[in-house]
């Protein structure tokens, strides 16, 4: 947006760092300034498109490109109208042939295209489904006040855990000052060694510490729904069928010939006497002579057995 | 492992009459299919006889090794090992005279250096072969995927060769033998000698191993039958030593007959007869050839079709060439 310039006052970002662009339904942008100034009577003509405009509907640009902020101003205007859901069909592609129903008007209403017959069509629309566009603005709103009041909620919830936060701190703070003088009054009049009394009192302040560190969590629901700390087990956690455990089974080696010797006996009878040992470049990558003497044993040793066979 | 291996499972035979019959058959159904017109009584006037086939083969195993002995850089005895396997199994369903041994040859030694980790480039592959490099890059390039689908993709080879390493550190540790080093040099011969025959098809690659360090051992007079017998079988073993010795000594007649090299007059009879017969589909000199790779690589579809539609003609038919793995 920072090239951005009035179409009128040629007023650019770089020249008003405040300059605020305003978009009205034909998707011709203007300045802020602009707008007060030819919009003073609360109407007026668009100075691109001379199309007649209403004041308070120009809105704060959001987009970059005119086109999109007309887009999205139709679309929200056609979609309160054409509000079914996807429970008001019964098929899936009844469904999709709405929605493409929809698109297609918004875009013909976005492009200029067909615009007399797209209002008909809309218009038309609102007439055949007048019932069901009420049940539907009905339901959006019951929907809006259940969650606003559940926002009410979440925050009188929040309230009062602040306030008891305050309360433990105020308590906290008096006990600390309690305490200090009893421990000052106990050094005062006691007979007892000050040292002692230091101790005793040191132990009790970190008992009380201990004590503290054990009480409950608190638990906080969100609206969402989801209730972060507490004990109780989170009813959305579904739990997961995992089915039965992975058993290893170690493999077994088909030899088909003498057994070969194991990693023990390789060094234990000597065969790795027989081999030149790793040098330290082979050693870092992990290859040690047993692992190719054993290989080679292997090798040796397997398929001795070996029978011919027809596979013919 | 070798026993849970697809060497052991698809390519392993149970004689040299089994191999001969399957190659007998090869060669059969290629006839039939290519030569419909040609007379039953003077068809081999015209197309190689099995045995001629069998020549031929012989004759570009030694060429094989040959090359790969003078290979720059010198490559390791497996890559070798590989590859005379690629060849032996490539040509028991595949006719000589429908792809030419000299293509397959180099391709399975290509195929070879890249399985068993031995890298080199096209590049400094072909600058080992004489004539034309840049025509050779192309056959080689072109035959790789054909040769892998031939091998049914079972491309991991079980050579004789680490086996010898394990049985010598074996006989180092468990047996009396003085300086078992001494064998190496029979032994290596002896597995070079196997490679050109059948037995690399017959037999484990243990049981090779083992037949060729026998061999060595009896060359300089020494005797490592009671290491076999008592250590190396045991107890355990002891039923089924009487198997692996008659293997042992197949094994060793099969090496011993490995025949002097073709006759030189008769390869050349038999290279002009192969060049008659050749099946132009596959010869990458003849037009058909070159007609439908320019088909293939501009992805000519129609005009693919209608040179393939022939072969599919003849494939379709009971008498079907592509084999697939037995």
């Amino acid at each position: 947006m920072e090239d951005f310039t009035c179409p009128r006052c040629r007023t650019s970002k770089f020249q008003n760092p405040s300059l605020k662009m305003m978009v009205n339904v034909c998707g011709h942008g203007l300045c802020e300034s602009c707008v007060e100034l030819l919009f003073l009577k609360g109407s007026g003509s668009c100075p691109e498109c001379r199309i007649p405009l209403r004041r308070n509907n120009f809105r704060v640009q959001l987009f970059e490109d005119p086109a999109v902020e007309k887009e999205v101003d139709i679309r929200k205007r056609v979609l309160r109208d054409f509000n079914k859901k996807e429970d008001d069909f019964e098929s899936l592609l009844d469904f999709n042939n709405y929605l493409e129903k929809v698109e297609t008007i918004i875009y013909n209403l976005t492009n200029n295209i067909d615009i007399i017959d797209t209002n008909k069509k809309i218009e038309q629309y609102k007439k055949d489904n007048k019932e069901q566009i009420q049940k539907s603005k009905n339901k959006l709103g019951r929907e809006e006040y259940e969650l606003e009041e559940m926002l009410e909620m979440e925050k009188q919830i929040e309230q009062a855990r602040k306030q008891e936060i305050q309360q433990e701190e105020i308590e906290a703070k008096k006990k600390k000052i309690r305490e200090k003088e009893a421990l000052l009054d106990e050094l005062m009049f006691s007979n007892a060694n000050a040292q002692n009394i230091l101790e005793t009192f040191a132990q009790q302040a970190k008992e009380a510490q201990v004590e503290k560190a054990k009480a409950p969590p608190k638990s906080s629901h969100f609206s969402t729904g989801i209730k972060i700390g507490g004990t109780s087990h989170n009813p959305f956690m579904v739990p997961i069928d995992e089915g039965p455990l992975y058993q290893y089974k170690s493999v077994t080696i088909q030899t088909n010939g003498p057994e070969p010797p194991n990693d023990e006996e390789i060094v234990s009878k000597g065969f790795i006497n027989h081999v030149r040992s790793e040098t330290e470049q082979e050693r870092a990558g992990g290859f040690k002579s047993n692992i190719a003497c054993k290989r080679a044993l292997q090798d040796a040793l397997l398929g001795l057995y070996h029978t011919r066979t027809s596979f013919a | 492992m070798f026993p849970t291996s697809t060497q052991a499972k698809h390519w392993m035979y149970s004689s040299e009459e089994e191999l001969n019959e399957l190659r007998e058959k090869t060669n059969l159904k290629h006839i039939q299919v290519y030569g419909r017109n040609v007379n039953d009584s003077n068809k081999y006037e015209y197309y190689l006889t099995p045995e001629e086939e069998k020549i031929m083969l012989k004759h570009y195993e030694l060429r094989l090794r040959d090359f790969c002995k003078r290979f720059q850089p010198p490559m390791p005895r497996c890559v070798i090992g590989t590859s005379f396997h690629y060849f032996k199994r490539f040509y028991i369903h595949n006719s000589v005279m429908n792809y030419h041994p000299k293509e397959v040859m180099v391709t399975c030694i290509y195929l070879a250096c890249k399985v068993e980790e031995f890298n080199v480039t096209i590049q400094q592959f072909v600058a080992n072969i004489k004539g034309d490099r840049e025509k050779a890059t192309d056959i080689i390039l072109n035959n790789e995927l054909l040769l892998m689908e031939q091998l049914n993709f079972h491309l991991c080879i079980h050579n004789p060769f680490r086996p010898v390493e394990g049985l010598l550190i074996d006989i180092k540790t468990r047996s009396t033998l003085n300086d078992p080093e001494r064998l190496r040099p029979g032994t290596e011969q002896f597995l070079e000698r196997a490679l050109l025959t059948d037995c690399i098809l017959l037999y484990s690659p243990s049981q090779l191993a083992l037949a060729a360090v026998l061999h060595a051992a009896s060359k300089i007079h020494e005797n490592l039958d009671s290491y076999v017998t008592d250590t190396l079988f045991g107890e355990e073993g002891r039923a089924k030593l009487m198997e692996l010795i008659s293997a042992v000594k197949a094994i060793r007649s099969i090496v011993k007959m490995v025949d002097n090299p073709v006759d030189k007059n008769q390869q050349k009879m038999l290279d002009k007869k192969l060049d008659r017969c050749r099946n132009p589909e596959y010869n990458p000199d003849s037009e058909i050839y070159k007609k439908r790779l320019q088909a293939m690589l501009e992805d000519d579809d129609d005009l693919y079709q209608a040179i393939t539609s022939n072969v599919d003609e003849f494939n379709s038919s009971a008498l079907n060439m592509s084999i697939t793995s037995p």
